[in-house]
């Protein structure tokens, strides 16, 4: 299952730069995993020992993972996950 | 004559009110695009005065208002700009004074940089059934959230809650870009005008700006029902704000211990 993986720009350090990855993936744990192959690094920004972040939210499509069966959700060929973190500042 | 937009009346506009938390990078474009346009009565909450380091992004003030309160600055430039008047809270956004400032506001934009303001703002807009507009941003990466009505989703569904301070993301260093702080700033302005103007269509999702590439992106965001604000299945829920929920401390939530600098992850 080919995955096309949307980095935000806090990220892209580990992408080198890129704004979306391909990665292999059946579910989004496995996906996560792959991405940490490819991108050392990655699985600690998106997960502790509880599971995703509380502050950062994963989606297949438009949908919410936690809507969807979690990290176990099964994932398409051809399907765009996309990474949405939290931040604050600007002031 | 250009007119506003056709979503506008003038008249009634004249008519609302709204407050801003934090009178920085994203206050300030948000500020003026609201004084300009000509709302009735614009509130601004801060305390802070203006720093040299300030004015590549904090486009109410110019270098010779440096070491000035903000809000004395800011109450002259924004009435100079169009028909509103600028009420003045000096004051941090605290749980002791959230829940008055928000009240009787027709919307309320949070553009403060530390996440205990952003989840305080969610609490005391949601329990007040004020709309809230909220923005962010990190270097080259901009967000904004707005909440229009109880069919929508609100903060907290998303990002749930404070982390504990040994966990908080820390990117103290990372900064931000005054380009990209301008734009989050006058999309928060625009969700905010949807607001004013009845229409929450554009609200419950989250815009992403990504300030290297260009790029605008949404992502819709569903109701929680276990969410502890406005979930009917909570089984903790929010009642009301007080200060243990954004932390033990006594300090200013602003100083909390992890939740001081710009975060990302």
């Amino acid at each position: 299952m080919s995955i096309t993986v949307r980095i935000p720009t806090p990220l892209r350090t580990l992408t080198a730069g890129q704004e979306t990855v391909q990665v292999e993936g059946k579910s989004v744990r496995d996906l996560v995993d792959s991405l940490e192959s490819a991108h050392p690094g990655m699985k600690d920004r998106l997960m502790d020992d509880k599971g995703v972040r509380r502050f950062v939210n994963l989606y297949v499509g438009d949908e919410d993972i936690r809507f969807l069966d979690g990290l176990e959700t099964e994932l398409k060929d051809g399907e765009e996950v996309s990474i949405v973190p939290a931040i604050a500042g600007g002031r | 004559m250009q007119h506003l937009s056709p979503r506008f009346e003038r008249r009634t506009l004249a008519q609302q009110q709204a407050l801003i938390v934090g009178l920085g990078g994203l206050g300030c474009p948000a500020a003026i695009a609201l004084a300009r346009a000509g709302i009735g009565r614009l509130h601004v909450c801060d305390d802070d005065e203006v720093d040299e380091s300030n004015l590549h992004r904090q486009i109410v003030y110019t270098p010779l208002d440096v070491g000035q309160d903000k809000l004395s600055v800011a109450k002259a430039r924004l009435e100079a700009l169009g028909p509103c008047e600028v009420v003045l809270h000096r004051t941090r956004f605290l749980p002791e004074n959230a829940q008055d400032l928000v009240q009787g506001m027709d919307v309320v934009l949070e553009g403060a940089d530390n996440f205990a303001t952003k989840f305080l703002s969610a609490d005391a807009c949601y329990l007040n059934g004020v709309p809230l507009v909220q923005g962010a941003a990190v270097r080259f990466l901009g967000t904004v959230f707005a909440r229009a009505d109880e069919s929508q989703a609100c903060y907290r569904c998303i990002f749930e809650d404070l982390l504990p301070a040994d966990q908080s993301p820390n990117c103290e260093s990372a900064g931000v870009m005054g380009p990209v702080v301008g734009v989050v700033g006058a999309l928060m302005a625009d969700l905010a005008f949807d607001i004013l103007a009845g229409d929450p269509s554009r609200c419950g999702q989250v815009f992403s700006f990504d300030g290297k590439k260009l790029v605008l992106r949404t992502v819709a965001i569903e109701p929680r029902s276990a969410c502890r604000l406005c979930g009917k299945e909570s089984t903790e829920p929010i009642r009301t704000v007080s200060r243990a929920l954004y932390g033990a401390s006594a300090a200013p939530i602003n100083n909390i211990s992890g939740f001081t600098h710009p975060q990302c992850i």
